[in-house]
């Protein structure tokens, strides 16, 4: 049973990391309309700056840097590539993301060479017990940071004008902006807070029980898309909700490979996934929070 | 909607990478004379009155970027020090480096190119990028050296492996965690592979030695975007392993050395040769990772007293002080090694051609590296390989790059193991 309960906070905590990422896509996808596949790159940098810079400065004050750093990358993607662009066809916006992504993910390749770079968080690689079960500290912190950026996020959508200023943009640019809402601002803060989320995530993404920051994190930070568009991929509650379930999903069939492996053969856990992706789009074309006009336009 | 821009998404991936993987270094003296001849030598591609070229086909602008470098340098440093010593078979070797940034068709594209004006390629790196390579190569009975160490690369009678392959090394780390690290008979050994031909021929070699040595094997395979092992690690610890075999890259050492330690599980790790970088030794698991995981390399490690790892760790210090130290130093060193010793081979029987240089590596039965690679390597052999003995070292906070040599170790599951047998 405690097994059972090790697997199941295993993929409860690493599923609260992937929902930060997938909030992220689905942030950028309901205020601007682009399938962003340059938000790895950017959860990458995140890690990155916080890694080059924590020890000169200190964890805390890196993580700000980083936050900031993150954020403006994405407002000037936006500023200066998107909203520019002839088309604003989505194939476009994603094929210009590809872009973008491919020159960050080589500049800090090169930048981080063959190095794993510790982040130096100050939770270092201790752990928290609960009775049997002991669970890496950073992931409790995680948790902890999660929740209180969804409920932020939460009090952002529905409560403030900006929130709900995004959400209309969203549901209707044209007629927003006729009603006096700002699309470049709703954008711009769309961007940036996906930005803020993605360097968050990187850094939890890159702290025990992973080493540091090493290139393929920007490849990790794509296992959150099965969450992210099972989610629905307009749907922040659907990006929560797909992060746990994928991470639960690989964290037992992982955990359960040895028994399952005769139905299902080897390596089935990083399948997985993709299956429930498949299974819930199966039966919810729209994703399980996805607003149905987005995928019907 | 939904289809078009994932359609247009992969178009664009595929586009841009191939627009973007351009940068290449072409050596103005690389000749493409062919022919001719001097004494009663006979010449091919890449060859002239004065100068012999090979190439490297590597990974300059992708993922093994920073340790593709390494070697660069390295082995230019190295021709340069045998060019200095009067060159092979009376001409100077030039090194033609070409960058296919870990891409299958551009690496097939540069092959095309380049190989009318080499003799032979010292360098393929990477598995999809050889694997595209290695069957041309063939065809054209060019050497090809440095594709790495899977076993599927044996079947090409053109390729010269440097030192022992994957399954070698993974039949060896059963071996040596039986026989000097505690597991006991009936007891249980985790693998954690990567799927794909690396994790693929590791697995099937401790699979073989698991048989012969009456363990269990536990296996978990991952991919190299799995940075976070708790759920393997937890499934280890449920399985009571009494040690890991690891076939992944340092990512996955940390985090799975990490973890068990966490879960208090006080097992051995040993990983094949691309697991271990010393930058783990700055993370937050370095004590994990000091008091239990393992090294088995096909090369010796840096920290190696054999003349040829010191040879080659001083000649890297003198062009490039300040460079990054690790596996890649002696490794380069190594496969200029075997390609001089290839093609002073071709020289002497007369035939400084590709298919010369290809029947000389062919011819080899026996060839010593001064400690670089284990003493003995059999190229005679196709399919098979060249030897069973292996490099064995401790993570180490004070040895040179983080590892300290422990013994050259042969197992009786790696000499017992053969590919198709």
């Amino acid at each position: 049973m405690s097994y059972f309960l090790t697997q199941v906070l295993n993929g409860l905590s690493y599923g609260l990391v992937l929902s930060l990422i997938a909030a992220g896509f689905a942030i950028v996808f309901t205020s601007t309309g682009v399938l962003n596949f340059a938000h790895g790159s950017i959860v990458l940098l995140g890690a990155y700056l916080v890694a080059v810079l924590h020890p000169t400065i200190g964890f805390w004050p890196a993580m700000l840097v980083a936050l900031f750093g993150a954020a403006l990358v994405g407002v000037l993607i936006n500023a200066l590539l998107v909203r520019n662009l002839a088309d604003p066809e989505p194939g476009a916006a994603a094929i210009l993301m590809l872009g973008v992504d491919i020159v960050l993910l080589t500049e800090l390749t090169r930048r981080i060479g063959n190095q794993v770079l510790p982040v130096g968080a100050p939770w270092g690689a201790s752990v928290v017990r609960f009775g049997d079960i002991a669970l890496p500290t950073g992931r409790v912190v995680a948790a902890g940071v999660t929740v209180v950026a969804f409920a932020a996020l939460w009090y952002l959508f529905s409560r403030t004008d900006l929130g709900v200023g995004m959400r209309a943009a969203a549901a209707d640019g044209p007629t927003a902006s006729l009603m006096g809402i700002r699309l470049s601002r709703t954008a711009a803060t769309g961007w940036a807070l996906a930005g803020v989320l993605a360097a968050v995530a990187g850094v939890f993404l890159t702290s025990f029980p992973s080493p540091g920051v090493a290139p393929t994190i920007a490849l990790s930070a794509f296992a959150a898309i099965p969450a992210w568009v099972l989610g629905g991929f307009d749907s922040v509650p659907g990006a929560v909700v797909g992060g746990l379930l994928i991470g639960l999903t690989s964290a037992l069939v992982t955990g359960y490979e040895g028994d399952l492996e005769h139905v299902l053969g080897a390596g089935f856990g990083e399948v997985a996934p993709y299956v429930v992706m498949i299974v819930v789009l199966l039966v919810r074309p729209s994703g399980l929070m996805g607003s149905k006009e987005a995928v019907r336009v | 909607m939904k289809h078009l821009p994932r359609t247009c998404a992969l178009t664009a991936a595929a586009v841009t990478m191939l627009s973007l993987a351009a940068c290449s270094t072409t050596d103005p003296n690389a000749s493409g004379e062919g022919g001719g001849g001097e004494g009663d030598v006979t010449t091919g591609s890449g060859v002239t009155d004065s100068e012999i070229t090979v190439g490297m086909l590597t990974d300059l602008s992708g993922p093994f970027a920073a340790g593709a470098a390494v070697q660069v340098t390295q082995t230019n440093a190295y021709w340069d020090q045998v060019n200095a010593d009067g060159g092979v078979c009376d001409r100077d070797v030039v090194v033609d480096v070409q960058d296919h940034g870990y891409d299958p068709q551009r690496a097939v594209t540069l092959y095309r190119s380049m190989a009318p004006d080499v003799i032979a390629l010292q360098q393929v790196l990477g598995g999809p990028t050889s694997a595209a390579v290695l069957p041309l190569a063939e065809q054209d009975d060019v050497y090809v050296g440095g594709v790495g160490w899977t076993g599927s690369a044996l079947q090409y009678e053109n390729n010269q492996l440097p030192g022992a392959s994957y399954a070698i090394e993974a039949a060896n780390a059963v071996d040596y965690l039986v026989d000097e690290l505690g597991v006991p008979e009936g007891g249980r050994i985790g693998v954690v592979y990567f799927a794909g031909d690396y994790g693929g021929d590791a697995l099937a070699g401790a699979e073989h030695a698991a048989e012969e040595r009456g363990v269990e094997i536990v296996a978990q395979e991952i991919t190299s975007q799995t940075t976070d092992l708790s759920a393997q690690a937890s499934a280890l610890v449920q399985a009571d392993v009494a040690g890991v075999v690891l076939a992944a890259a340092p990512t996955q050492l940390a985090s799975l050395a990490g973890v068990l330690a966490t879960q208090g599980a006080d097992v051995p790790i040993v990983g094949m040769n691309p697991t271990f970088n010393p930058s783990l030794l700055g993370s937050p698991v370095a004590d994990a990772l000091v008091a239990n995981a393992y090294s088995i390399t096909s090369v010796a490690p840096y920290a190696s007293d054999a003349p040829g790892v010191q040879a080659a760790n001083e000649l890297y210090a003198s062009v490039a002080p300040d460079g990054d130290v690790g596996w890649e130093v002696p490794l380069a060193y190594v496969q200029g090694e075997l390609l001089r010793q290839a093609l002073e081979g071709a020289c002497e029987a007369g035939e400084l051609t590709p298919e010369g240089v290809v029947a000389a590596l062919q011819e080899s039965s026996s060839v010593d590296t001064d400690g670089l690679l284990p003493d003995g390597l059999d190229y005679s052999q196709p399919g098979q390989s060249p030897t069973t003995t292996v490099y064995v070292s401790k993570v180490g906070a004070a040895a040179e790059a983080g590892l300290a040599l422990l013994e050259e170790f042969s197992g009786p599951s790696a000499e017992s193991f053969s590919y198709g047998g």
